[in-house]
């Protein structure tokens, strides 16, 4: 559990920023995640995928529960629409932070449609129905975008 | 299936994403199992996947890592199952124990009224029959002393007054006696306690010859004592006998005695 903390905490933790954008509400979302992984880990079935997504998919649902449940949504009303407005700049927020880490220089090798998938799904914490909704893209395409970039990216991962 | 067109619908990166539905989930785990080229392409997508995020990693504060795993290592029970219920599950597991108080709570000042009703009711039912024995009882006396008026009363009883002779000079009582019926009544106006071991007898003299007309005590009752009938008496006395009376008298015991007036 230990050495799953110490290995996964800091991509978990990153794209539950991405989803929920205050830091104290991400620490939540952190410590319930580690409390269901402990409490779930015996219904990880390795046939339907790597560990790390299965613990992904746990944190993104918890981030996305956590902002969806009454007192956060109360929190961002009174935001109002400024809050919405900045969604994209608290994505940089989150960008700020990759770009320590050399995130860009792989980025860059993408062409701009598809890092602009990748950077909206991976790095702004959006899902792919709100990509092709807020950016009038069909769904498939969207789909389709994501799909070349993740060859493109194992291939620019790979050197 | 057309492998190749699926992997390129860009389902299998919606499903490392965890995007898809329930529905569309399970239609690609079922497919999953049946083509190894699509787990091995899906492989491949969360690898990249994984390494990117990785990369986008951002480090939670240090002393966040002491504070989840003291959680963890406590096994707080209530911290495992408060992660995993929704609000309203927590409303309605808070709803149903209270109703269950407030119902046990009510169950138990119910139970305890209606004991208190029970023995109240008890308590009632018991007074109630006391008060009927009462009334019996007062009833019987004032039929007894409406028939003891009648006898009392009436002129076909004679009344033989008996007084008391030198063994007791302050005892009297009277004989009501009807010659008709033979009905024969004693009335004690005064007399001695006597020992337990005896009892006065009655006489009537018929013929010159004394007859057992039953024993008595003292404490036999208030009002008319109705003794044995007699037919042609002349005279009636009262001796001291041995507890149940004996056939003839012990004259040297004599209590009382007193003369049938004729006419």
């Amino acid at each position: 559990m230990e050495y799953l903390y110490d290995h996964y905490s800091g991509a978990l933790y990153g794209a539950i920023c991405r989803i929920v954008k205050k830091e104290e509400v991400a620490e939540e979302v952190l410590q319930d995640v580690f409390l269901k992984i402990w409490n779930r880990i015996d219904t990880y079935d390795p046939s339907k995928g790597r560990l790390f997504t299965w613990m992904l998919n746990l944190a993104k649902n918890q981030a996305i529960d956590k902002i969806r449940s009454k007192e956060i949504s109360r929190e961002n009303k009174t935001g109002g629409i400024e809050n919405y407005v900045s969604d994209v700049k608290t994505g940089e927020f989150a960008e700020q932070q990759v770009d320590s880490i050399g995130l860009r220089e792989v980025l860059a090798g993408l062409p701009p449609d598809q890092r602009f998938i990748v950077d909206h799904l991976y790095l702004k914490g959006y899902t792919q129905a709100e990509v092709a909704e807020e950016f009038d893209i069909p769904l498939g395409t969207v789909k389709t975008r994501l799909r070349i970039a993740m060859k493109q990216l194992r291939l620019i991962l790979k050197t | 299936m057309n492998v190749a067109e699926y992997i390129s619908s860009g389902i299998l990166e919606a499903y490392a994403l965890g995007e898809l539905s329930a529905e569309e989930r399970t239609a690609v785990e079922k497919n999953l199992a049946q083509y190894p080229e699509l787990s091995a392409e899906l492989a491949r997508i969360e690898e990249t996947q994984e390494q990117l995020l990785m990369k986008a990693a951002i480090a939670p504060r240090a002393s966040l890592k002491s504070e989840i795993f003291s959680k963890i290592e406590s096994g707080k029970p209530e911290g495992k199952i408060v992660a995993m219920i929704s609000p309203v599950w927590k409303y309605a597991a808070a709803a149903s124990i209270a109703i269950a108080l407030i119902s046990s709570y009510l169950a138990y000042e119910y139970y305890g009224r209606w004991k208190a009703s029970e023995e109240n009711l008890t308590t009632l039912i018991t007074q109630n029959r006391q008060m009927a024995q009462d009334y019996n009882t007062v009833n019987q006396r004032l039929d007894k002393m409406q028939s003891d008026m009648h006898v009392i009363g009436s002129p076909d009883f004679k009344r033989v007054m008996m007084s008391g002779s030198e063994n007791a000079p302050d005892s009297k009582a009277y004989v009501y006696w009807n010659e008709k019926t033979r009905e024969v009544y004693l009335s004690i106006e005064n007399m001695k306690t006597l020992a337990s071991a005896n009892q006065y007898q009655l006489w009537a003299m018929v013929d010159g010859k004394p007859v057992d007309a039953g024993v008595f005590d003292m404490e036999t009752g208030t009002g008319l004592l109705r003794m044995k009938d007699m037919a042609g008496a002349g005279a009636f006395a009262v001796t001291i006998e041995p507890r149940g009376g004996r056939p003839t008298p012990t004259l040297s015991t004599l209590q009382m005695i007193g003369s049938v007036v004729k006419g």
